[in-house]
């Protein structure tokens, strides 16, 4: 089940996480909020790069000898190393609470044995391909180690994947044909792309001071019982080469805010809110200014949820922000294109056969772009420039207006789509699958924000619902692509108000989560507004945890279902908070 | 001007008195623990059980750590956090919400964050413990409940009390911060890690140095108060190797200190790393052992490693928590349970565990606030008594301050501080020798067994650990102990040879009789429990630090088996670093 989401609850260099887990046992896609950019400092090439250099000769030095002495004898090899500097400074109530800095390699091998038309990583009914390891290797730019860890982790990796060619061979033999008879990899081109590692700097003392000031805001806000403001900047530099001679090191920098702040309403639900602030360079993060009203914001959110009413199951019309509404496409459109669930025989496979049929309505457009790097002011974190199989990152079309034309493609070719287009991607330590990158939802049929609203109000009307739902931002989503699942989704909105059509004030509401099933929903879009936005975060699936983006308008939706969100029921804190006055 | 320098002097003088009296820095942690505690041990809800005892532990930790491979550097890291920790208990000592299967009860979550690692604003450190210690309230009282109504359907064999009370502690001693030269040792440990480029037949090498500067501060309802600096510097050096055959052999030299601001001279670290490099080389080239049956000598440490596991591993008693009919629980019983009174050890032999000792396990203070005294264990070969916390067990209920690691249903493991066996009839090494090479001779045995080094703590990886574990529990035992690294075989005419591949069979707490002769020497082997099997490196939770001192030892009638594992095929394309370097 593939899900989105603000916040990785596993770093992406964290490897065997418990994410990882999770998706295997359930079968579960997620999204969550975040932001990467690009690095405008990458350009100089200063002649030396020990490891790209290591890699490639390694990397020859193995293929030569195991196609000579191995049987079954591989026909393609790679080796990624992804290298990680991150910086994470969090503090709550005025004083930090966490400080880390860390730097790591870890080394991707792939290893293909048999021949492109029937591999090792044919995808076989529900079973998952796991070969790489993620071994972390030096951090130096060392000849000797480097080497060593290639030499022992190819061995490994060919054993692991001569073992189950021989198995699927066997397999194939008693089973049926597969519906789709494509190959398991493509042919394609070579690319040779060398930048500098990276050079951004990120300022730990400035930060250090600027997140415990703009933390302390939240002591103002007594009914909360936690919250925090943390700072994070990776930079990674990704250094990629196979034996088609692809050979490609490039990078990207990424920062961030992230304000959160959680309390319990006096029935035991728990609420909470959220706000983040991304840019490539650190030094592109908005002012303090900007931060302390962001907190002050998730502060009366989070204070007026836990008094505000509850949802109530409801069926009607509603407006979805440009934020919720990216959230929303990412789940219920997204990962029902990527490339690889078209040919595998577990999964619910949506929109396999609808390719040229129109599947969203035709004012609509849908677009993957891993190219762009900003889009309304905000820098786009599913930007890349080389996809995790050595690819140049590419634009993919995949609704123009409201007709099915592409899916997202690694080199794991699907009957009528024979090439990748850039879209290869894994977390460190998994094998690679299709993946979303810049998700952009393009409208022709665009209000003002003004005019939405009166349009949500005419539907109420019609419909005869005595009020209507605005889903000002939500944190993430999940949704299942697995036949042997529903076909559903879910996405749980933070910031939900009920609109009325007589008049009266929009009204705040907690617990609601989006539910419902991805063909039926698309229907109901009736129109959009005429400003995108973005949404930041990390995609999680079987190749881990992704930097993504979603982009678009907000929608009119003339019909969705809210559930009531499974909630505690513990007391409140039974002694007051020390923080009230009294207790110093 | 004369007034006021009057005056100046007169304050310096009142607050050294002060300082003189409380010998102590002021802590806005532990002020934060008092006042949080105070106010915590009121909650009371409805008519339900109230807290009778809690206690607060935060501990901070500064550590740095950096390891290498082959002279070039994996990581490297340092951070400063703090651990928080709560026990509280509900009812009274005799009845509570501890030794349960249900002792884990959660209370609400609170979305706790990381414990504020900054002291400006003390009311947010009692945030954090207001409501952890709400959360654990509740989660107490549905413990209580559960277990409560879990005995009205089974009998229990004996009734004994939930927790040991005991009488205040208090020990504040001042936080001098250590000054630790991390970019100095990074340098050092890719320096020394370079050695292995020197033995291109290896495998894996790697290199690996942490270094803790922790303060740790315990308060609980019953008035005790500690405050302790305890720092700990570590260095791991291990290597690996394949045979022709394809078995992977592999050594690990360890170095432990109290003291990381001096950790030790890199030249003998190098000469470790070089050591361990051609041991292992060694190892991958010797011949494949052979089941034996017979008499094996404990050599150098070996001896200390093998009492660690066989002596120090069951010198508690283990008590069975109160379960819902028909439910599994996690208790094994240790091997030396019932056996008060009752020889242990040949009648030369006294075993005692002395945490006041200048040693690598020394301690004042145990994780439940009870101070570390001397005990005598083992006297002229008969056990007298065992490592005990605050949970009473059959025949004992008080602590003798050895509660060092966390244990399940609300307990806490003993586990050793520094254990000294000791000999009253030794003799020399080459006596013990001469004695091997005498009992061979007696019984027709073409060679004797030296073991000069046992895999504890293991570097094993967790799929070689779940082998030996599994060809134990197929042999017999219920405990695995660790597999010997160094074996020798000793034959007749003096010489020796290395042997690889050999695991011990069936070796125990009953093995303790069986020793046949002890050494003049007296060995000091240093390690840190995390309470895994063979203290496997990387796992387990917690760690205790322990010194165990033991002369070299031979023990009739051990058995060990040949290895019948299937091995990895060796790698197709040649290693790196047999290659003519370009």
């Amino acid at each position: 089940m593939p899900s989105l989401a603000l916040n990785e609850e596993t770093p992406p260099f964290m490897l065997s996480s418990s994410i990882v887990n999770i998706m295997k046992s359930a079968g579960l896609l997620a999204i969550a909020a975040v932001a990467f950019g690009q690095s405008a400092n990458r350009a100089a090439n200063d002649g030396s790069h020990v490891v790209l250099d290591t890699m490639a000769q390694e990397l020859q030095r193995n293929f030569d000898a195991l196609k000579k002495k191995a049987d079954p004898a591989p026909y393609f090899l790679s080796y990624e190393i992804t290298d990680q500097d991150t910086h994470t400074i969090s503090a709550t109530l005025g004083v930090l609470n966490g400080s880390d800095a860390g730097r790591s390699r870890y080394l991707d091998v792939t290893v293909r044995v048999g021949d492109p038309k029937l591999d090792n990583f044919r995808r076989v009914r529900g079973e998952r391909v796991e070969f790489t390891g993620g071994a972390a290797v030096p951090i130096d730019d060392a000849v000797a180690p480097l080497r060593q860890d290639l030499w022992l982790e190819t061995d490994r990796v060919y054993r692991a994947s001569a073992e189950r060619l021989i198995k699927i061979k066997t397999n194939q033999q008693v089973k049926a044909a597969d519906r789709d008879a494509s190959s398991d990899f493509s042919s394609e081109e070579s690319y040779a792309h060398v930048e500098a590692p990276a050079t951004i700097r990120f300022d730990q003392k400035r930060w250090t001071d600027s997140v415990r000031d703009l933390s302390r805001d939240f002591v103002k806000y007594p009914d909360l019982l936690s919250s925090d403001v943390q700072v994070s900047f990776q930079s990674d530099t990704r250094y990629f080469a196979n034996t088609e001679g692809t050979k490609v090191q490039h990078g990207r920098d990424f920062s961030r805010v992230i304000i959160t702040a959680s309390a319990k309403a006096k029935d035991g639900m728990d609420v909470s809110d959220f706000e983040s602030f991304e840019a490539a360079d650190p030094k592109d993060l908005p002012s303090g200014d900007v931060i302390k009203a962001a907190v002050e914001k998730v502060g009366e959110h989070v204070e007026a949820l836990t008094t505000a009413a509850t949802a109530e199951p409801f069926v009607g019309p509603a407006i979805l922000s440009g934020r919720a509404s990216g959230v929303f496409f990412h789940e219920i459109f997204g990962h029902r294109i990527e490339g690889h669930r078209q040919k595998d025989e577990s999964e619910g496979q949506t929109f396999t056969r609808s390719v040229g049929e129109k599947i969203l309505p035709e004012f609509l457009s849908v677009t993957f772009d891993p190219t762009i790097k900003r889009i309304a002011g905000v820098d786009l974190n599913g930007w890349y420039e080389y996809d995790d199989e050595g690819q140049l990152g590419r634009p993919v079309k995949a609704v123009e207006n409201g007709v099915l034309r592409n899916f997202l493609m690694s080199r794991s070719p699907i009957e009528g789509f024979d090439h990748s287009n850039g879209h290869g991607r894994r977390q460190p330590g998994l094998e690679v699958v299709s993946r979303q990158s810049n998700l952009i939802v393009t409208s022709t049929r665009t209000v003002s924000d003004q005019k939405l609203r009166e349009m949500l109000i005419d539907e109420i009307k019609k419909q005869n619902k005595p009020y209507g739902l605005y889903f000002e931002d939500i944190t993430s989503g999940v949704t299942t692509t697995q036949r042997s699942g529903l076909q559903a989704f879910k996405v749980v909105p933070v910031i939900v108000y009920r609109v009325y059509a007589d008049g009266r004030p929009d009204e705040l509401i907690r617990g609601a989560d989006i539910v419902g099933t991805p063909l039926a929903s698309f229907a109901k879009i009736l129109a959009t507004s005429d400003k995108q936005s973005v949404f930041n975060g990390y995609c999680g699936a079987e190749s881990g945890s992704v930097p993504v983006s979603a982009v678009s308008p907000a929608i009119l939706i003339s019909e969705i279902e809210i559930e009531k969100k499974d909630a505690s029921q513990d007391l409140l804190p039974l002694l007051p908070s020390p923080l009230l006055a009294g207790l110093q | 001007m004369k007034f006021a320098t009057a005056l100046t002097a007169a304050a310096l003088l009142v607050s050294g008195a002060a300082f003189a009296l409380h010998a102590a820095q002021t802590d806005a942690v532990l002020d934060a623990m008092q006042a949080e505690l105070k106010r915590s041990m009121t909650l009371t809800l409805n008519q339900l059980d109230k807290p009778y005892y809690l206690s607060y532990t935060v501990d901070d930790e500064h550590t740095w750590s950096a390891s290498a491979s082959f002279g070039g550097l994996i990581s490297s890291n340092n951070s400063d956090y703090r651990v928080p920790r709560l026990r509280l208990r509900v009812g009274d000592y005799k009845f509570d919400n501890s030794n349960w299967t249900g002792s884990n009860a959660a209370g609400p979550r609170y979305n706790l964050r990381a414990f504020p690692v900054e002291d400006a604003n003390p009311l947010v450190l009692r945030q954090y413990l207001w409501l952890a210690t709400d959360s654990a309230f509740k989660g107490s009282l549905q413990s209580i409940a559960r277990k409560r109504a879990a005995l009205r359907n089974v009998t229990v064999s004996e009734e004994l009390p939930d927790f040991a009370p005991t009488k205040p502690f208090v020990q504040i001693d001042d936080f001098r911060p250590i000054q630790f030269e991390a970019k100095v040792w990074e340098d050092r440990t890719r320096r020394i890690s370079a050695v292995f480029n020197q033995f291109p037949n290896l495998r894996n090498a790697d290199v690996a140095y942490s270094a803790v500067d922790s303060l740790h501060r315990f308060v609980s309802n019953e008035g005790t108060h500690v405050r302790v600096q305890e720092s700990m510097g570590t260095v791991e050096i291990q290597a690996a190797a394949q045979s022709s055959d394809g078995m992977i052999v592999r050594d690990l030299a360890i170095f432990y200190t109290r003291d990381p601001a001096k950790m030790f001279p890199e030249e003998e670290l190098t000469k470790a790393a070089h050591s361990v490099g051609e041991q292992v080389l060694k190892m991958a080239a010797a011949p494949l052992g052979d089941n034996y049956t017979g008499p094996i000598l404990f050599e150098g440490q070996a001896s200390p490693q093998l009492m660690a596991e066989i002596l120090g591993r069951n010198l508690h008693i283990s008590r069975k928590p109160v379960s819902a009919p028909g439910a599994a629980t996690q208790s094994t019983s240790t091997e030396l349970e019932g056996r008060r009174g009752v020889r242990i050890m040949p009648e030369f032999f006294d075993v005692t565990d002395d945490p006041t000792a200048p040693l690598f396990g020394h301690e004042v203070v145990d994780d439940e606030g009870v101070p570390d005294k001397p005990i005598s264990l083992v006297e002229k070969g008969v056990l007298k008594d065992f490592l005990r916390t605050r949970q009473p067990v059959r025949g004992y209920d008080d602590s003798n301050g050895h509660a060092r690691l966390s244990g399940n249903y609300g307990a806490e493991i003993p586990v050793p501080t520094n254990l000294i066996i000791k000999a009253r009839e030794t003799s020399p090494l080459s006596d013990l020798r001469k004695k091997l090479i005498d009992l061979i001779d007696q019984r027709g045995l073409p060679y004797g067994i030296i073991i000069r080094k046992m895999d504890f703590p293991s570097s094993a990886s967790i799929d070689e650990a779940r082998r030996i574990i599994s060809a134990a529990s197929a042999g017999g035992s219920s405990r695995p102990i660790s597999i010997p690294l160094y074996v020798y075989r000793l034959y007749k005419d003096g010489h020796e040879e290395l042997v690889r591949g050999e695991r011990l069979k069936g070796v125990n707490a009953r093995t303790l009789k069986d020793i046949l002769a002890a050494g003049d020497d007296s060995i000091t082997f240093n390690y840190l429990d995390n309470g895994a099997p063979f203290a496997l490196l990387g796992f387990g939770s917690g760690a205790a630090e322990v010194s165990i001192v033991a002369p070299s030892v031979l023990i009739d009638d051990l058995e060990m088996s040949k290895v019948d594992d299937e091995m990895p095929k060796l790698p197709l394309v040649p290693a790196p670093l047999t290659l003519s370097q370009k």
